[in-house]
């Protein structure tokens, strides 16, 4: 320890941090830019992949056996609750069906194609999280082989919950809308309000106290309310329209009084995601 | 009768079930530990390391080398950012090398290198992540969100698990 700054060292340090910035920026400006890292690190993340499922299978096996328990304790209340509900989903599903059905009638005697909300669903089982605490993401068990691209969507559960960062063959990373970071991924969201208008807008931040996306930037003067449903619009980019992301939870004026900021409550639950559907745009 | 298994063998397999379970931990536990503002980080696989350290001659195993792979592995896998923690883990191993030398081999002084240790991680992490703008460089966002709870639960991992490891090194060591 005496010598710690000798010559040697020092250059080794050097050299090392110098390499360590360069891999940095390098990995940084491939993941903005291209769709898939290069394949040395394509092949080494399929491999590890593989080798992780060992650990993560009955890991999550275990943890599945926990909630199975927890689940059977809530039973009946549960039952209660969703009985009566379920003639309600019922009637709105048959509704649905005729609708899409009448939807597809109309399209084919317009001679439209696939319209913005067109999307297939590719379902995928999460392997593992990323333990960090600057970034929110997963890895999940379907990579380029199963016809994912960069950017896609994904949806867990009721809602979105975030976007594909990065495409291996047989596994890729999502980003979830958690990720506080300004670089990462932006939605284009509409909110209709409860006069049937729209209001286009970006999700910009995310609020990690009150665990509520921020949707900023509106200067539409539309009357926005508590409760009122956000889903992406579609807009720019491979992201279908009307996917579910949550309800307003409260409206505020941004920091210089000129725009809306609407925090939306994710109807998701960030943090017990184990299966996804990735959402491709037909 | 028993097989021989070479210390090496243990280790290398330790090392990436340890790998593993850092993320199979962030998933499974996941509304535990990053329910927000806080997060409680789990650095299995430097414990594992350090562990290793102070129960093996690691010189022998090339436990440096060792650490820059795994630490490539994470950067790759886990991360998606290369040129972290492929630096960050043997710098931190080495290092409590160093201080481990010059103190008495027992409990306590390995709570404190590893103390060391996971503060220089989890400092290296941050400022690699205000690099590329992952994160605003805030004091109380790294120190009382992220480093006084990531640090009360790998001192914990590290309470539950110096004996069990030191036993089993201890058998495998004398029998190989």
């Amino acid at each position: 320890m005496q010598k710690f700054f000798s010559n040697r060292k020092l250059v080794i340090i050097v050299v090392c941090l110098i390499i360590s910035l360069g891999l940095m920026t390098l990995s940084v400006t491939v993941r903005n830019r291209k769709g898939s890292p290069n394949l040395i690190q394509q092949f080494g993340n399929d491999i590890t992949g593989f080798a992780d499922r060992v650990v993560s299978v009955p890991m999550n096996g275990i943890s599945g056996g926990f909630v199975a328990v927890k689940n059977l304790v809530n039973t009946y209340q549960e039952n209660e609750k969703l009985k009566s509900k379920v003639e309600q989903l019922t009637q709105t599903q048959v509704k649905d069906q005729v609708l899409e059905k009448e939807n597809s009638q109309l399209k084919r005697q317009l001679q439209i194609g696939n319209t913005l909300t067109s999307y297939d669903k590719i379902n995928a089982a999460v392997i593992t999280r990323t333990p960090s605490s600057w970034t929110s993401q997963i890895i999940i068990n379907k990579g380029s082989a199963a016809g994912i691209k960069k950017n896609m969507p994904v949806i867990a559960g009721a809602g979105l919950i975030g976007s594909v960062v990065e495409v291996n063959k047989t596994n890729s990373k999502v980003v979830l809308i958690s990720n506080t970071s300004e670089n990462s991924n932006r939605f284009a969201v509409q909110l209709i309000n409860s006069q049937n208008k729209t209001v286009n807008g970006i999700i910009t931040s995310y609020d990690e106290n009150a665990n509520e996306v921020v949707m900023g930037n509106i200067t539409a003067k539309m009357s926005i309310k508590k409760g009122d449903k956000v889903t992406t619009s579609g807009l720019g980019g491979v992201i279908p329209k009307g996917i579910y992301i949550g309800k307003v939870a409260k409206v505020a004026q941004d920091d210089y009084g000129l725009a809306k900021k609407v925090y939306v409550k994710p109807a998701a639950d960030l943090h017990d995601i184990e299966a996804v559907s990735v959402a491709v745009r037909q | 009768m028993r097989r021989r298994i070479p210390v090496a063998a243990v280790f290398a397999i330790g090392l990436f079930i340890f790998f593993f379970l850092d993320g199979s931990i962030s998933q499974v536990c996941s509304g535990l530990l990053y329910a927000a503002p806080n997060s409680l980080v789990p650095y299995l696989t430097v414990l594992w390391l350090v562990l290793t350290d102070f129960f093996t001659n690691s010189r022998k195993l090339h436990l440096l080398m060792w650490a820059a792979v795994i630490g490539f592995i994470f950067d790759m896998y886990y991360v998606g950012i290369l040129g972290v923690y492929v630096f960050v883990f043997p710098l931190v191993i080495y290092l409590g090398q160093g201080i481990y030398e010059t103190m008495p081999r027992n409990f306590l002084s390995g709570f404190l290198v590893y103390f060391i240790d996971i503060t220089l991680t989890i400092g290296l992490d941050f400022l690699a992540n205000v690099f590329i703008g992952q994160v605003e460089p805030s004091a109380t966002i790294f120190l009382v969100n992220t480093l006084a709870p990531t640090l009360a639960i790998n001192l914990l991992f590290f309470a539950v698990l110096y004996f069990p490891i030191e036993s089993l090194y201890l058998k495998y060591r004398r029998r190989g």
